[in-house]
């Protein structure tokens, strides 16, 4: 049931098996936990749901699991029988004693966002790096089958923005929102998604996990939508009002819009993340709200998607990293605005040979909900 | 990578509960003579720090820093705006921007030296690397594992505690309740289990479900669909206000036949019979049916829950009296296998052992 397509899977180790081959790396350790799967889930196809979990990828193909959780090996042990899965509750203590024993032949250990302390010792320490941005490289530009996935991703966030407008009614509590929203997910065989959501007026600076506040007529109700389709994820971010919108929240959507508008024009090979955080930061400018597309009020103008609900290139001016065809990623100009609160608006997209594509639907307009 | 209701109900947590938790911690910390004790928290370990603050990490990351006295720090990697949020559903002293955490740690110690030298931190084998290498640049030796003693005052569970994992079995229940008749797909199930612990409140669930007993107990992580059979298993794994239970039950259609009956039946007394030596006390009432899993857990470090004891481990009899735990079981019966379980305070009073009524059928 782990739902994924062999081919894929075959597809990605041979990509990863090549890479390791350019860098001369024999065994890869690939390190793992509920919320950093996705190195995990490109190597070896595992999604964890609990504990740690540190995977042997060998260059010539075989392939070892240690996982903390026994539940967690149980079901990997079913869902593929060709890893070598055992449980351990101390998986770092028994990956550092199957590391001693593996022999000549050059490891290297990844991520570095998800190794811990007690197994980034002398002398593979230094090969974190290394092999974190060959994983990296792999993962940013993503093939044919890898796009399919994050289309079908943006598809249903599309149809979850839909049903979070039909939950978002007065009087209901933010974590209601959520539930129909998961539930919907769930239904459609989505295992998982990130969202977060705000509601309320000028005093909402940022968007959270929901919470018992319930919505009332002239809130703003931001969220991101962000469902897994076969381990990848596709994000759509949208705003709507409880009841018609009055002018500042108009204007305010004309600047997002604008901004939004400007930064997915600005996509294309060749550009850089931080030329796409420019072009919609420069909207922003334009109408005098430049104080507002700091980190004082927002963190990024986008992110990269895939394997990771906020991967790299985070967009924002300083990031040189330069866009290619096969990159996935949300351009969202979401931020403080002084007249109206927190605002969102997002879409995500494919960078193609030729700019880009956007793969969300949703329109792209002020949405509002009945106010009483 | 789901997040439901985060929120701080100062009814059903109260401050001092807070307060009192901390201070267990300070009074060991002097009693191994650690200076201070630090406690990562992430989406993947929020336990420890949720135990001691209420704080949960949405997506970031933070680092709890608790002193001898006084109320503990938190050092935060979300931006400054998200400050306001953090202090509306935790209980800190001091909440600090830290967006490259391990050096924002780092620079807090040399502003506020560990009192006895020693920095103890919580499972530090598991830091993530990029925040423990500052910190082993510049403490190195200083640093020492205090995964025991935050352990040691984590269980017994308080009162507090065992009211919420009491809520949390009970949006387990509703949710089991709320499942609708004649499904015939996994994922009408867990749409229906999910919407339902949401609509309760679960802070967060987890779902793994064997959908055909007939050919296979192995609980999965759903992704995509399947077909249901009559007989199948769910597990939800579900966290209410920082308290986490784990509630195992076997469906069928129509009514349980008796042979589930009588391995309920038996787990209900075992489970109440669940001593500090694990579940061989409850042993002496033999199952209807080969053990061939069992599992005890409880929340003891930063992850929700973690192995006690069990069939692939043996019996550690590590939880004191009035621990919170979940019991995990499958029986093998002679008409196929049956999952069942959870959340109890072992080594109570048996009539009061099982913290919500358990049932499976």
């Amino acid at each position: 049931m782990s739902g994924f397509p062999g081919g894929l899977r075959a597809e990605r180790r041979e990509r990863l098996a090549s890479a390791m081959a350019a860098e001369g790396i024999d065994v890869l350790v690939v390190a793992g936990n509920p919320w950093r799967s996705d190195y995990l889930r490109f190597a070896i196809d595992v999604t964890l749901a609990e504990g740690q979990a540190f995977a042997f990828v060998r260059r010539d193909g075989g392939t070892r699991l240690i996982a903390e959780n026994e539940a967690e090996a149980e079901r990997i042990r079913v869902e593929q029988p060709e890893i070598e899965v055992s449980g351990s509750r101390s998986p770092i203590e028994a990956t550092a004693q199957a590391i001693a024993t593996l022999g000549p032949g050059r490891i290297a250990l990844a991520p570095f966002a998800a190794i811990p302390c007690g197994l980034a010792t002398e002398p593979l320490r230094a090969s974190i790096g290394t092999a974190t941005a060959m994983l990296d490289r792999l993962m940013l530009r993503k093939s044919p089958a890898e796009i399919d996935a994050f289309r079908r991703a943006a598809s249903l966030a599309d149809e979850g923005y839909a049903v979070f407008c039909k939950a978002a009614r007065v009087d209901r509590p933010e974590y209601a929102l959520v539930a129909d929203v998961e539930a919907f997910f769930r239904s459609r065989g989505c295992p998982e998604n990130f969202q977060i959501l705000a509601s309320g007026g000028r005093e909402v600076r940022g968007m959270h996990p929901p919470g018992e506040r319930r919505l009332a007529p002239g809130d703003l109700v931001t969220t991101e939508l962000t469902p897994c389709v076969d381990g990848y994820y596709a994000q759509i971010c949208r705003t709507l009002v409880i009841g018609d919108p009055n002018d500042a929240q108009r204007r305010a959507f004309a600047v997002y819009d604008a901004a939004l508008e400007a930064g997915v024009a600005a996509v294309r090979p060749g550009v850089t993340a931080g030329e796409v955080a420019k072009a919609e930061n420069e909207v922003f400018r334009a109408h005098g709200l430049g104080e507002y597309v700091t980190s004082e009020y927002t963190r990024v103008r986008g992110h990269g998607l895939g394997l990771y609900v906020d991967g790299k290139p985070a967009v924002l001016e300083d990031v040189e990293l330069v866009l290619e065809p096969g990159m996935t990623l949300i351009v969202h100009p979401n931020t403080y605005h002084p007249e109206v609160g927190y605002f969102v608006h997002g879409d995500s997209l494919q960078v193609t040979a030729a700019g880009c594509e956007v793969v969300t639907h949703t329109p792209r307009k002020l949405f509002s909900v009945p106010g009483n | 990578m789901r997040r439901g209701l985060i929120s701080w109900s100062r009814d059903e947590v109260a401050a001092s509960v807070l307060d009192d938790r901390v201070s267990r911690l300070q009074a060991a910390m002097r009693k191994a003579g650690l200076g201070a004790v630090i406690a990562y928290t992430s989406f993947a370990r929020p336990s420890a720090v949720a135990w001691l603050t209420h704080f949960v990490p949405y997506w970031n990351e933070a680092i709890l820093v608790v002193h001898p006295a006084g109320p503990p720090v938190l050092l935060a990697a979300f931006s400054k705006r998200v400050h306001d949020w953090i202090r509306e559903v935790s209980h800190v002293g001091e909440v600090r921007a830290a967006p490259d955490l391990g050096r924002a740690v780092v620079k807090y110690f040399d502003e506020h030296p560990a009192a006895a030298g020693r920095i103890g931190v919580v499972e530090l084998d598991a830091l993530p690397w990029p925040v423990a290498a500052p910190l082993i640049d510049r403490h190195g030796v200083s640093l020492v594992d205090a995964t025991s003693v935050f352990a040691g005052v984590r269980q017994p569970a308080d009162e507090v505690e065992i009211r919420l994992a009491r809520r949390a079995s009970q949006i387990a229940a509703g949710a089991f309740a709320a499942i609708p008749a004649g499904i015939r797909r996994a994922s009408q199930l867990l749409a229906a289990l999910e919407g339902s612990a949401r609509l309760g409140g679960a802070e967060d669930v987890q779902l793994r479900l064997a959908a055909d007993l007939g050919s296979e107990a192995t609980l999965r992580r759903v992704e995509g669909d399947a077909p249901l059979a009559n007989r199948h298993a769910v597990q939800m794994l579900v966290t209410y206000k920082a308290a986490c239970v784990r509630v195992t039950r076997s469906l069928c259609a129509g009514a349980a036949p008796r042979s589930w009956q009588a391995a309920a039946g038996w787990l209900v007394r075992a489970g109440a019979r669940l001593g500090e030596d694990g579940l061989a006390t409850g042993t002496a009432d033999p199952a209807p049916g080969r053990i061939s899993f069992w599992q005890i857990e409880s929340s003891l470090g930063s992850q929700p829950l973690s192995a006690v004891a069990g069939s692939q481990g043996g019996v550690a009899p590590v939880l004191p009296a009035g621990s919170l735990a979940s019991l995990s079981v499958r029986i093998d019966l002679d008409d196929g296998p049956w999952l069942g379980g959870g959340a109890l305070q072992v080594g109570g009073r048996a009539a009061d052992a099982w913290i919500a009524q358990e049932s499976s059928e």
